[in-house]
């Protein structure tokens, strides 16, 4: 550590190249993490807030709950840890307000869900023409007692409360009642839900034409989530790589102008793990010192950032991304280890 | 009994045409509280004979002993303790860590090998002796080649070895520093009772040399 100090300390511009690289390399990953994160809890957001862990779907509906429909006959009479949900793609409008793309989610009010939903202005909906919106419209225009329309039809919804986090498939949630939902599908006959949802693992309707998944695979099945995320991971793996790449360059070529030095240290009966340990050393405090720059401007980016942007931060997944460059910091700097292992006194007396 | 002992050695390099003998049935003794001068021509065998003295190569006959002990019987790990420990090297070119100040250069001496080095009033005396106790400061680009010089053997002599091989201290030195830096070798041999071995081709030092040994074509040869 002692060498690895005083020789950053010493070579300041090559150090804070070094660093500077790694400060943009951690920063892009950082912010491709959190991009990534953000995008899959808008997923998921409204799905997470029920804590469900079984999801009901009409068989034939492709594992996807805009597609599924559930009739009287196949829900039929619930437990009290399972609950109807409605799903329908919705545009919503109003008058001087930018039209938005929403998911409209049916409840019943008896129901968990609807008991369990929090709501940060406003109240829950007891109407059939009330909603309870995400909270990302009100960066919209939109307040409490807007007026809204759904998909351009007559009917006429009031926005009565607002709750956050509530997303799904990277669009705003509308929870309203069932009965809303219904008017929605067009009020076809005997259908009650698109899905029944059940905190329990186990949770089956048992009745035909159904299928039980786990949250989990549902969650892999919303359209373009698990596309998304392995884009997501592809991108932070192969940033992992660069990363690897260009310490391992550097300090490879760092240790071959440090050789001739190293030679001399072994003539002196230097052991080669004092050498070995102060290019390691050095190599996990140039690392450090970038992420340390990285994550002072992802900070500042977090602060910066428009709440538009689908961006969130986990501190436990940003630590474990540190962690890994800090590996890839390790590992770059055991490439030139062998060299200097294998550093030959002989070289640096005369002959 | 002599602080380092080279006995009957004989190297060879390469084989069949390309083989070459560079040392021949080299015997030699250094004694504590003499300074001991190789003297020959570029290619004469000198340094490989520092070397071998130094345990850095194994020569291909022979022996070398070290307080009595023969490098043959010591481990490569052991031999390693041996120079960290009791043999003090001077190099040609210096090498000092560029990243070190001078007073970096001794205290990482102090992190590899944390007893048994110079006390800080017997460093001083010894910077003193130098001229080079003003330097502490300074890195190796702001020293002047005599000062590095200098630098280079303070920091040899600061684990307190038994025996200091030198490998041409004065190749970068003018004629006052020759004597100076000659002189220092001297006393340092005779006031702290080392064995120092300097291999050069620079007459200059002579005059300030208790025994003289003269290489050629590998045979070496006593003349003082």
């Amino acid at each position: 550590m002692f060498l690895a100090i005083k020789e950053i300390r010493k070579e300041k511009l090559r150090s804070s190249l070094i660093v500077a690289m790694i400060v943009l390399i951690s920063y892009l990953i950082f912010i491709l993490t959190s991009l990534a994160l953000g995008l899959a809890q808008q997923n998921t957001d409204a799905i997470d807030s029920w804590h469900v862990k079984t999801v009901v779907l009409n068989a034939n509906a492709n594992v996807d709950m805009r597609q599924s429909l559930l009739t009287t006959d196949q829900v039929g009479a619930l437990p009290k840890d399972a609950a109807v949900v409605g799903q329908a793609s919705v545009a919503v409008k109003a008058k001087g307000h930018e039209q938005v793309s929403a998911t409209f989610l049916g409840l019943k009010a008896s129901q968990f869900i609807a008991k369990n939903l929090t709501v940060t202005s406003g109240r829950k909906p007891t109407k059939a023409s009330e909603v309870l919106a995400d909270d990302s419209l009100k960066l919209k225009g939109y307040k409490l007692g807007s007026t809204i329309t759904l998909n351009g039809l007559a009917k006429h919804y009031t926005i009565v409360g607002f709750t956050s986090g509530a997303k799904m498939n990277i669009a705003p949630v509308l929870y309203g009642t069932m009965s809303a939902w219904q008017t929605l599908k067009g009020g076809m006959p005997n259908l009650t839900a698109s899905a029944v949802v059940a905190q329990s693992a186990t949770f089956k309707l048992g009745t035909s034409g159904t299928k039980a998944y786990s949250t989990a695979a549902f969650i892999q099945k919303l359209p373009g989530y698990s596309a998304q995320n392995m884009t997501f991971e592809l991108m932070i793996g192969f940033l992992m790589v660069i990363s690897l790449i260009i310490i391992a360059v550097f300090m490879y070529i760092l240790t071959m102008q440090k050789l001739p030095n190293y030679a001399v240290l072994r003539v002196q009966g230097v052991p080669s793990r004092v050498l070995v340990q102060a290019t390691l050393a050095q190599s996990l405090l140039l690392v450090a010192a970038g992420l340390v720059g990285g994550t002072v401007l992802l900070v500042l980016t977090a602060v910066a950032m428009p709440a538009v942007v689908p961006m969130a931060f986990s501190v436990p997944l940003l630590s474990a991304v540190g962690v890994g460059l800090l590996a890839m910091g390790l590992i770059g700097g055991l490439i030139p280890v062998r060299r200097v292992v294998k550093v030959d006194p002989l070289t640096v007396i005369g002959g | 009994m002599p602080a380092l002992a080279v006995e009957q050695v004989n190297q060879i390099f390469g084989q069949g045409t390309a083989r070459v003998q560079v040392l021949h049935d080299v015997n030699f003794a250094a004694e504590a509280g003499q300074l001991t001068l190789i003297v020959g021509p570029s290619g004469s065998g000198k340094t490989t004979l520092l070397t071998i003295a130094g345990g850095l190569l194994t020569p291909t006959s022979g022996q070398v002993q070290v307080a009595g002990e023969s490098y043959q019987q010591r481990s490569p790990k052991e031999k390693e303790q041996l120079r960290l420990n009791q043999i003090g090297f001077v190099l040609q070119a210096y090498h000092l860590l560029p990243y070190l100040t001078v007073a970096d250069q001794f205290k990482l001496v102090d992190r590899i090998r944390p007893q048994g080095n110079l006390a800080p009033a017997a460093l001083t005396q010894l910077l003193t002796e130098l001229g080079i106790a003003e330097l502490l400061n300074k890195f190796p680009n702001e020293l002047s080649g005599g000062q590095q010089q200098r630098v280079a053997i303070a920091r040899a002599l600061y684990p307190d070895p038994e025996i200091v091989l030198a490998d041409e201290p004065t190749a970068a030195l003018d004629r006052p520093r020759v004597q100076v830096v000659g002189q220092m070798l001297h006393d340092l041999a005779h006031n702290r009772k080392k064995a120092i071995v300097v291999v050069t081709h620079d007459e200059r030092l002579l005059g300030f040399a208790d025994a003289v040994y003269k290489m050629e074509d590998g045979r070496l040869t006593q003349t003082k």
